[in-house]
């Protein structure tokens, strides 16, 4: 079959690779109908997740169709249409019973790399390098899919591919987001970062109850999208100083919630941005902090900082003084997709909640590596590309 | 080779060392591998106590004890080597999910002479140490 694979620091090719068979009992096999890239790809291609050897098939935002399955898989059937979450949970060590899903204790073969990195080692991840499990990813025509009970979800039939595609992992993502920040109602919330993450956090953070949401990025399309589909009140942070803006717009109380959806690779303006680059390129510090600074620095009084943004390593200059002089709460983590996606696909059923005006490039798995040109670069608008492996004729990016 | 890929290869390499260089560490200061294991510990002790744990048993000793609150049993097993702790992985996921998580025969493009070379060990780096 044919899979896009990483070949080396910001380089990808489609490559004929073995088909997919069925490796453990639980496993299934899925045929790719439609494989998204992820902000959180861009790691991977600049190099600074380690543990990537050429050859790693990637992708692990995807939909299909179930057309193989493990002696012991009991609920998901031949022939189902499924939407499998990014994060692979076992669904029965405490973590996962717990519905801290990414957490989990036994879906990561190659704990030791993340052990000595962090303390601990969470779940596997498809498509994510050595050190998240080494699972081959969804860019591909077929992929195995461990644990297929607890980690592929039958997508109602009125509810479109496009949409569906994004409950694997920038819908659940960004509801986490609000979720685990205790959106209510009355909440003033401000979101870094407008792309599908970002702007699924808005639209979580509405349906939670929040009041007002501003979105904050510098790409013109990305903050009208934020604006039009999710309803949010928008910040250029290129033409506008962003703390005093917040300040101005929340009667100088701040927002009650600030969500980080931009990682380790933030831009910015000024010295401090510099800095950081420069600090990064030298290997001095592994993330970039900017967003991040400026999120709890932005926060009221007492507020929730909650950060989707992926970080590997550390960050520099981090306001450790407005943490606990302002008694804020702090919450992350990679998302607990499992406990949200059943929800997530009612939501898109009833038509309260929808994903696909983030699919801005659909194309041909062949195109891929210049989806990911598109989608790294910021080029024609792009804020999601989405691989079609069996449907040539979707390709209208080029 | 591209210098790409080699700063790939690299990048491998260095995660392979890093755990290489803890494990070291780590043997020489740890003497038990201890993991929690969501079973009550009358599942793993006596008459009940499973086939998986007591192979562990033959070439290591092994300590089963309450968890807190109810969260299981804690397995202790010595000496903490490397195999300890792939074995005592197996383990766990063997009791908590019925199998043990294979990613070898996964897909995969073309490997580098470099990475067939190098992914092997540091993958076995990656199971045994930390």
């Amino acid at each position: 079959m044919r899979a896009l694979c990483w070949t080396g620091v910001n380089d990808v090719k489609v490559e004929k690779v073995p088909d997919p068979g069925l490796l453990n009992r639980q496993d299934a096999i899925v045929k790719v109908t439609a494989s998204s890239v992820c902000g959180s790809d861009l790691h991977l291609l600049d190099g600074y997740v380690p543990a990537m050897a050429a050859g790693d098939v990637l992708g692990h935002e995807f939909i299909g169709e179930v057309v193989e399955v493990g002696p012991d898989v009991s609920r998901r059937r031949v022939g189902e249409r499924v939407v499998v979450c990014s994060i692979i949970g076992c669904g029965r060590c405490r973590y996962c019973r717990q519905g801290t899903w990414s957490l989990c204790d036994n879906t990561n073969p190659n704990p030791a790399f993340l052990e000595t990195a962090i303390g601990h080692a969470g779940a596997g991840i498809f498509g994510y390098s050595h050190a998240m499990g080494g699972f081959a990813g969804s860019h591909a025509e077929y992929v195995r899919v461990p644990y297929a009970d607890h980690n592929a979800f039958p997508v109602p039939e009125n509810v479109s591919d496009e949409d569906a595609v994004f409950a694997s992992d920038a819908v659940p993502t960004g509801w986490m987001g609000a979720d685990i920040a205790n959106v209510g109602p009355g909440d003033v919330v401000a979101v870094w970062g407008c792309g599908g993450v970002g702007q699924m956090a808005m639209k979580a953070a509405y349906l939670m109850g929040a009041e007002r949401v501003i979105a904050i990025d510098r790409f013109p399309e990305r903050l009208s999208m934020a604006r039009e589909k999710a309803g949010a009140e928008i910040l250029d942070y290129e033409k506008t100083d962003v703390l005093d803006a917040l300040k101005e717009m929340t009667g100088g109380r701040g927002p009650d919630v600030c969500i980080e959806a931009v990682g380790m690779e933030s831009h910015g303006k000024g010295p401090q941005y510099a800095y950081d680059r420069a600090k990064q390129g030298l290997r001095l510090q592994t993330d970039r902090g900017l967003t991040l600074r400026q999120a709890i620095m932005a926060c009221r009084k007492g507020g929730v900082v909650s950060v989707l943004g992926v970080y590997l390593g550390w960050v520099d200059k981090f306001p450790m003084g407005a943490v606990v002089n302002k008694s804020l709460t702090l919450r992350s983590g990679q998302q607990h997709g499992q406990r949200y996606i059943p929800r997530l696909l009612e939501l898109m059923s009833q038509g309260r909640l929808e994903a696909r005006h983030l699919l801005t490039h659909p194309m041909s798995l062949d195109d891929a590596p210049k989806g990911y040109d598109l989608f790294k670069n910021k080029k024609k608008g792009c804020v999601r590309a989405v691989f079609y492996p069996f449907n040539g004729h979707k390709s209208a990016a080029a | 080779m591209g210098a790409k890929v080699k700063l790939a290869v690299a990048a491998v390499a260095v995660g392979g060392v890093a755990a290489a260089v803890r494990r070291r560490r780590v043997a020489k200061t740890r003497e038990w591998v201890v993991m929690t294991v969501l079973r009550e510990p009358r599942e793993l002790t006596g008459d009940a106590r499973p086939d998986a744990l007591a192979r562990l048993a033959e070439h290591h000793e092994v300590r089963v004890t309450a968890a807190p609150g109810g969260r299981g049993s804690e397995i202790a097993v010595r000496p903490a080597t490397g195999q300890a702790r792939e074995s005592l992985r197996a383990v766990k996921q063997l009791l908590e999910t019925g199998e043990v998580l294979r990613v070898e025969g996964q897909t995969e493009g073309r490997r580098t002479a470099v990475g067939r070379a190098v992914l092997p060990a540091a993958k076995r780096l990656a199971r045994r140490s930390a």
